[in-house]
């Protein structure tokens, strides 16, 4: 019988993690977060000057990557065995809804004007690379505080 | 659940890396059950019961 799919595979410095594992799942998540990082140094110089159709194209190209990405992730959750399938949703349920109050903290506290702006820098958070950061990080978190109990 | 699957993986001589894969989960799971921190779902525990020729009920016991 074919073995099951294991969240180590994609946990960098664990016994099991795999290069090609992990860009399989994610690499579309990179990709994401290199288009958006991209676009944001582009957008006040270059991409200002270009037609509207093109800035919206490189404003969504990010979220198509993302889409791709949720798909990529979701089919190997699917070759999971039940035991971690249910670690792993757990975990994502963990980092999603963590990162969304984060950035919505932080953004009620941005236009509250609690962070100093100087020379027009600002301090938001709500980026494709800023979020799939924090959600990277609440994600192993996530996983860790959920596989405790089965240890 | 309390279960006996220990014992009865036992019997076999299986390693529980043998019986994860005839059972096509991962070792962690099959240590989970037999620890008894995780009830495994039902497709899970019939596929353990016809392993060992045994009806769910023999192998698992509700607490």
């Amino acid at each position: 019988m074919n073995q099951p799919n294991h969240p180590d595979e994609i946990w960098l410095g664990k016994k099991e993690y795999s290069i090609w594992t992990d860009w399989r799942v994610n690499g579309w998540l990179f990709t994401a977060t290199i288009i958006s990082g991209a676009s944001d140094i582009m957008f006040p110089h270059w991409v200002r000057q270009c037609p509207v159709s093109l800035r919206a194209a490189i404003a969504v190209a990010p979220f198509l990557a993302v889409l791709l990405w949720v798909r990529s992730l979701a089919q190997w959750i699917r070759g999971m065995d039940e035991l971690h399938r249910r670690l792993m949703l757990s975990a994502i349920l963990v980092a999603t809804s963590a990162t969304f109050f984060v950035v919505m903290f932080w953004h009620r506290l941005d236009v509250a004007g609690v962070f100093p702006s100087k020379s027009g820098a600002s301090w938001d958070i709500a980026t494709v690379g800023h979020s799939f950061l924090l959600m990277t990080c609440f994600y192993f978190l996530g996983y860790r505080v959920c596989s405790r109990r089965f240890r | 659940m309390k279960n006996c699957l220990r014992e009865l993986r036992a019997d076999k001589e299986w390693s529980q890396g043998d019986l994860a894969q005839k059972l096509g989960v991962s070792r962690q799971t099959i240590n989970a059950i037999e620890t008894e921190k995780y009830d495994p779902s039902l497709p899970l525990a019939l596929k353990i019961g016809r392993l060992f020729k045994r009806s769910v009920e023999d192998i698992f016991e509700e607490r």
